[in-house]
């Protein structure tokens, strides 16, 4: 983790957010861990014990006294139980929270990126990003407190176990070292890259389907269903094939692992071999249970190569938004290819496709770069403001009328979250589209499906007018406002839209190659020859 | 909308692990490998502790922990691979059905991703973690219980007692996680969805300012993922919780019980005498005992994610699970051009209705369907396809009602084109199994694609991804449309074709399709004037 890493510090923020969960966390697991240890340690003790002291005869069962370690095992029991409920409990707990304040601060980081960047992720990568990735991220923070339980354990085994024989705890303790630093290295070197390529191919995955549901049924059409899914399949295979590769490198890890595990206790037996038979039995057994803890540690090793891979994917998604500084005043003059336009005016701009025109409201709206000395505002030139600096002069309906997926008015609030349900008619009424939603049984509760799709072309154009309409900014910013309409439907809207203009007195500047909206117009500049 | 049916979900998944071939014999045989070398593990510690023959002991000692460690390497390669091959069953279904739908699903585009990939992931968890640890969790505690009850058949009682309180646990907490989990998959669905969505519609939440709204929305819907994902784990936990008590609760009382028999301080007389290698063998097993059983514990949260997983996939499967009837039984008769008739047709989509519709496209004719926007002709296009069901009234092709399968028949360009991750020269010859490189340049040209090939370095060789990247989006329909042409089928069905060429190449275009007939039935939705005159028949939505 490089401590230029956006995500690495966002986390570390978190890690300090979090440190009360986190520090449960760490304690349940130590406990649960160190517990455990004793908990099978003593029972040996306890078993050698007694039968000594039952083949001793009645003074020696006299002097055992049974009544303390067996209330000891007890107490362990419980405090092996709530241990293990308090790490996995507040450890999730944490994590969770973290999380959860990733998501959206990707969004917003996404939303603060450069248009060019933000617009070449799919939206099947995006979600890819948010789901997996972020889990990646989670299942790493949820690890925290492994090092911890694997202390615990060292610790808590390595001390009874110097109760039968020294040098037996310093054998338990190279053997867990052992197995510590073989399971991380051999982890790293056998699962980094699946955990890598798995994220890539989720990423894929989803990708690959968000481009295909649109065109489902032209791919029926052409009988190419099966091929489509084929050509998916082709990424779910390489998915499962990484999965598969964590998966056995992770198995032979822990087969490898419990031979060294054997090993370990074969060594503290023999070294506890002068010890009396209580004390080795504790030895042993306390060494058995105490070698459990490191478990969580080498899963987090396991876990590296797809928390790296995640890191360096959201790094380019976080970061902070700039902030814009103070937006031209409201009635500030535009001035455009050298022609003024003081507030209020209507501007008309046609030309051949390909011109440049929609680039042209894009920039102005701070979607792309400006064309430099092509557009000025409040006498600055745009492309020497930061992007979208001059956002709150304008409202803008784009070519591709692109809609936000919910109900009608979900649609429309996205350009005043405050408008109410007459301001939304009467924007739906200038739009021509009031009969259409009157007609509606649920009226502005209407479900316009994904990105609009049940409405047809010219009604989400139309759509797209009205929530323009919404915003009270003192530009309108149309593309192509008509493009997909009828004739008739045509000049009903340019007529509203002309009243429209009229009473709120606002400006406009309108891109388009029919005669009709560009008649509303003062002045209508042709571009590119 | 498909009734909740927890027995018809675990049936599929059921279903779904035969169909995957569970290797279910090796994993019993593993099992069973495993248990007898913690047997053999236990057996061999007492002696390395007490005597005699410590050395063999020792060697014993470490030889039967290697064989449980081998035989868990080997199941934990069986399981992963079997889940692998469910998952892959599975995705390849869900994604024919996912491709399958007709239009205005209520999923949009993110939930139905969310469905491939997180879903079916929830089921490859299933079976590669769940499913191992409940086979051995029904066998391996038996066995082990077993080897116990040879060295003390009450402590072998006490093991087994401590297991019905556990049962009762996990069958409480079962029913519980059930629901919490569909809820978590819906709250992950939604986020996904909502997230999907805001993102392709970021250049228009810039452009309003919106981006705090929308930042708070996506937050608060991240927001209940986690607090539903923290309901499912708090059950678990506490299922686990539980278990973890009685496994310790059994070693503690293994071990009292076992204590106080050897000092002979049982308050009750017991029809066994122990000695100390007895009591520690019994004592070794009885985590052991327990360990399956944590182990299923652990994976109990696959097993309610898996199960929820299964319920939300479900209805998708089943809907799909109607097959096509082969195309050979299909009404459109071969090869010649077939007239299509709307008899009283009624469509409603989105609160409005068209129609009743009575109208016709002659056989062999262009017909052109007209009208201002948002009287359905795409909508109707849509209905001749049979992509859209009719609520009254019927279409019919050549005499013969709409069969499932029209589309397959028919030649359609949309408005959204998608492609095959291949080259550009591919994606035309998918058009039909005996289109030839030569045609499919021909068909480029003529629909004006040459500028488009002669300015790529690969020309026709061009390598396209699932969504055409790197041609325009006019190149990418002019691209569907050469596809359609090439489809060497009777009836061609062209929505808006015009939109984005100028007069000339309009002009071009239209003396294109009338060289179509009469081999050819077409029928073409558009506001083009130029079209319309041109047209054999015209059909007027109002």
């Amino acid at each position: 983790m490089s401590g230029a890493s956006p995500v690495g510090d966002f986390l570390k923020g978190q890690t300090r957010a979090r440190r009360g969960d986190l520090l449960i966390a760490a304690l349940g697991a130590a406990s649960a861990t160190a517990a455990a240890t004793w908990l099978l340690g003593l029972s040996g003790w306890f078993l050698a014990g007694a039968a000594l002291a039952g083949a001793g005869g009645p003074a020696a069962l006299q002097a055992f006294n049974y009544l303390l370690p067996s209330a000891a095992l007890r107490g362990f029991a419980i405090l092996r139980t709530g241990g293990r409920y308090g790490e996995r409990l507040w450890g999730h707990r944490a994590a969770l929270k973290a999380l959860a304040a990733l998501r959206p601060a990707l969004f917003a980081g996404l939303a603060a990126a450069k248009p060019a960047e933000a617009l070449s992720l799919s939206s099947g990568e995006a979600a890819a990003r948010l789901v997996q990735d972020v889990n990646a991220l989670e299942t790493a923070f949820v690890r925290r407190a492994a090092p911890w339980a694997a202390l615990a354990g060292a610790g808590a085994a390595g001390g009874v176990i110097a109760l039968a024989s020294v040098s037996a705890a310093g054998a338990f303790l190279v053997g867990l070292g052992l197995q510590l630093i073989m399971g991380d290295q051999l982890l790293r070197r056998w699962t980094a890259e699946p955990g890598r390529d798995a994220l890539r191919a989720a990423g894929r995955l989803k990708d690959g389907l968000a481009a295909y549901l649109p065109a489902a049924a032209e791919l029926r059409c052409f009988d190419l269903t099966a091929k489509a899914a084929d050509a998916l399949m082709a990424h779910d295979g390489a998915l499962s094939a990484a999965r598969l590769q964590s998966h056995d490198g992770l198995a032979l890890v822990s087969a490898l692992r419990a031979a060294l595990a054997a090993l370990t206790l074969g060594a503290v037996a023999i070294l506890c071999r002068h010890a009396p038979m209580p004390l080795a039995a504790l030895a042993l057994l306390a060494a058995l249970a105490g070698m459990e803890g490191i478990g969580g540690l080498l899963q987090a090793s396991a876990d590296r190569g797809a928390y790296a891979e995640a890191v360096i994917r959201l790094d380019g998604m976080l970061r902070a938004a700039p902030s814009p500084g103070p937006a031209p005043p409201r009635d500030a003059m535009l001035c455009l290819d050298g022609q003024d336009l003081r507030p209020g005016t209507r501007l008309g701009i046609t030309g051949p496709s390909g011109c440049g025109k929609t680039s042209l409201l894009e920039a102005l709206v701070g979607l792309k770069p400006a064309p430099p000395g092509r557009l000025i505002i409040d006498g600055q030139s745009v492309e020497h403001e930061p992007l979208g600096w001059a956002r709150p002069l304008f409202a803008f309906a784009p070519q591709d009328a692109r809609l936000t997926t919910g109900t009608i008015a979900e649609a429309l609030r996205l350009a005043n979250p405050e408008a109410d349900d007459d301001a939304l008619w009467e924007a739906l009424g200038d739009a021509q589209l009031e009969g259409r939603v009157r007609a509606a049984p649920q009226g502005l509760e209407t479900w316009i499906g994904d990105g609009g799709e049940i409405l047809s072309g010219g009604e989400r154009r139309r759509l797209s007018l009205a929530r323009a309409y919404l915003r009270p900014a003192p530009w309108l910013l149309l593309d192509e406002p008509t493009e997909g309409l009828d004739r008739d439907t045509e000049a009903e809207v340019v007529a509203a839209l002309a009243v429209r203009l009229t009473r709120t007195g606002q400006g406009a500047i309108i891109v388009s190659h029919r005669p009709a909206p560009l008649g509303i117009c003062e002045r209508v500049v042709r571009m590119g020859g | 909308m498909i009734a909740a049916d927890p027995g018809a979900d675990r049936r599929l998944l059921a279903a779904l692990g035969r169909e995957a071939h569970t290797p279910a014999a090796a994993l019993s045989a593993l099992t069973v490998v495993g248990a007898v070398g913690a047997g053999g593990f236990a057996l061999a510690l007492a002696f390395v502790l007490a005597g005699p023959g410590r050395t063999l002991a020792l060697v014993g000692f470490i030889t039967a922990l290697a064989v449980r460690a081998a035989a868990d390497w080997g199941s934990t390669r069986l399981s992963s691979r079997h889940a692998a091959r469910a998952a892959a069953i599975l995705r390849r279904r869900v994604l024919v059905a996912l491709l399958g739908r007709g239009r205005g699903d209520a999923k949009g585009i993110g939930e139905a991703v969310a469905a491939a990939l997180d879903e079916v992931e929830a089921v490859e968890g299933y079976f590669s973690r769940y499913a191992p640890a409940a086979r051995e969790a029904r066998i391996a505690p038996l066995l082990i219980a077993a080897i116990v009850a040879l060295a003390s058949p009450i402590a072998a009682g006490v093991l087994l007692a401590t297991l019905i309180p556990f049962a009762a646990v996990m069958a409480l907490a079962g029913g519980a996680a059930g629901v919490e989990a569909d809820r978590q998959f819906a709250a992950l669905s939604r986020l996904s969805g909502y997230f999907v969505d805001r993102v392709r519609a970021l250049p228009v939440i810039l452009a309003f300012q919106a981006e705090a709204a929308e930042t708070a929305r996506v937050g608060a819907a991240a927001e209940e993922v986690s607090a539903r994902t923290l309901s499912v784990l708090r059950i678990a936990f506490i299922s686990s919780a539980g278990l973890e008590f009685f496994a310790a609760l059994a070693v503690a009382l293994t071990a009292v019980y076992c204590g106080f028999s050897l000092l002979g301080l049982l308050p009750f007389k017991v029809p066994e005498t122990l000695d100390f290698r007895r009591a520690l063998i019994a004592l070794a097993l009885a985590p052991e005992l327990y360990a399956p059983l944590r182990r299923l514990a652990a994976a109990y949260h696959e097993k309610q994610l898996g199960e929820a997983a299964a319920a939300r996939l479900r209805p998708l499967l089943e809907a799909q699970a109607a097959p096509e009837p082969d195309p050979g039984d299909l009404a459109i008769p071969e090869p010649c051009a077939p007239a299509v008739r709307l008899s009283g047709l009624t469509l409603s989509l989105g609160g409005t209705q068209l129609g009743p519709l009575n109208a016709e496209a002659p056989a062999g004719a262009l017909t052109v369907i007209t009208g201002p926007t948002g009287t359905g002709k795409s909508t109707l296009l849509a209905a001749i396809l049979g992509l859209t069901p009719a609520s009254a009234g019927q279409v019919e092709i050549a005499g013969h009602a709409l069969a499932p399968g029209a589309l397959a028949k028919a030649a359609w360009a949309g408005q959204a084109p998608a492609f095959l991750p291949g080259t550009l020269l591919e994606n035309l010859m998918a058009a039909g199994p005996d289109v030839t490189p030569a045609q499919a340049l021909e068909m480029a040209e003529r629909v004006g694609l040459a500028k488009a090939l002669a300015g790529r370095a690969g020309g026709a060789d061009t390598v396209l991804d699932e969504r055409g990247s790197g041609l325009s989006g006019g190149e990418r329909r002019r691209l569907a449309l050469a596809r359609a042409l090439l489809k060497p089928s009777p009836l061609l069905l062209l929505d808006e074709p015009t939109a984005d060429l100028d007069a000339a190449a309009e002009a071009e275009f239209i003396a294109l399709i009338c060289g179509l007939t009469p081999e050819r039935t077409v029928i073409v939705a558009t506001h083009s004037p130029a079209l319309a005159r041109a047209a054999d028949h015209v059909v007027s939505l109002t």
